[in-house]
């Protein structure tokens, strides 16, 4: 079984140190560097957290996505490796940008939590992924677990288009994108040292996020690898 | 809350989730490979006896 992440598991010590280094580079650039916001003022630092976290969330179910389909298509096992880890990340990182938004929301909105659309909309998709992880510990059979967590891992990602278009269909609280907008550029609506310490920090949690993919993945492997084993030593 | 207070929380929360995450994961991936360690020394051991 050839592994879908070779090129990044030769090189994980090196991912991460380089994380490491990008992520403490970031938190300067976050925390030091940044000027306060003029409107939410100190409390906007949270969005150098908040904006790569729910990046790399999406990331990491697109990866789901891929991987259950290809799975489903090709019932190699390393795709459904994949996915699971990359499922278990993107749950850890939709939890944590919930987190962050609520911490955000108190001061700024006056409320830890609202049932805005995106936000409903991103616990829907948390607890999709959540299910997701139940379904693999509950089913003992591995391929039917495989199988029928590859389909609602494929399910689960057409919330995101949802969750992205929410600000747009709906009235909601939650404002419109600051940077990935279609009338303007990031720069003309973001403070340049602003739009580096996101753009620092993002880099780092891509670097994190690589380096824990890896090692998640790889464990997958081994787990395998332990009931192929036994498998043959019990035939 | 102090708005630093709110930014420390978070901050915090995230990065303190983070390193819990890695400790764990690392623990279980030290525990798999020992495991893949004593399935291989075993099965050496098995060839040996039937030599």
């Amino acid at each position: 079984m050839t592994s879908r992440l070779r090129p990044i598991k030769k090189r994980k010590g090196i991912l991460g140190g380089l994380a490491l280094v990008t992520v403490l580079f970031g938190l300067y650039r976050s925390l030091v560097v940044a000027p306060p916001d003029a409107y939410q003022g100190e409390v906007q630092r949270i969005m150098y957290l908040h904006l790569p976290s729910i990046l790399i969330a999406y990331l990491s179910y697109f990866l789901v996505f891929i991987g259950s389909g290809l799975y489903l298509w090709k019932r190699e096992k390393r795709d459904d490796i994949l996915a699971y880890a990359a499922a278990e990340l993107g749950v850890l990182f939709t939890a944590l940008t919930i987190i962050e938004g609520s911490i955000w929301g108190r001061p700024t909105w006056g409320v830890w939590w609202t049932w805005d659309a995106r936000l409903t909309l991103t616990a829907i998709l948390l607890l999709v992924y959540v299910g997701y992880l139940m379904l693999r510990s509950l089913i003992e059979d591995e391929n039917r677990a495989a199988t029928a967590a590859a389909v609602l891992g494929i399910i689960g990602f057409l919330d995101i288009p949802l969750i992205h278009m929410s600000v747009y269909w709906w009235r909601t609280l939650h404002q419109p994108p600051s940077i990935l907008r279609p009338d303007k550029l990031p720069w003309e609506n973001v403070h340049p040292s602003m739009l580096v310490a996101l753009a620092i920090s993002f880099v780092g949690f891509l670097l994190l996020y690589f380096y824990l993919l890896s090692l998640r993945y790889r464990l997958g492997e081994m787990r395998q690898e332990i009931i192929a084993r036994r498998l043959t030593r019990g035939g | 809350m102090s708005p630093w207070g709110f930014v420390a929380l978070a901050y915090g929360i995230v990065w303190g989730s983070i390193v819990v995450y890695l400790f764990l994961l690392k623990r279980r991936y030290n525990r798999a490979a020992h495991e893949l360690d004593q399935l291989g020394s075993k099965e050496a051991t098995a060839g040996h006896e039937q030599k």
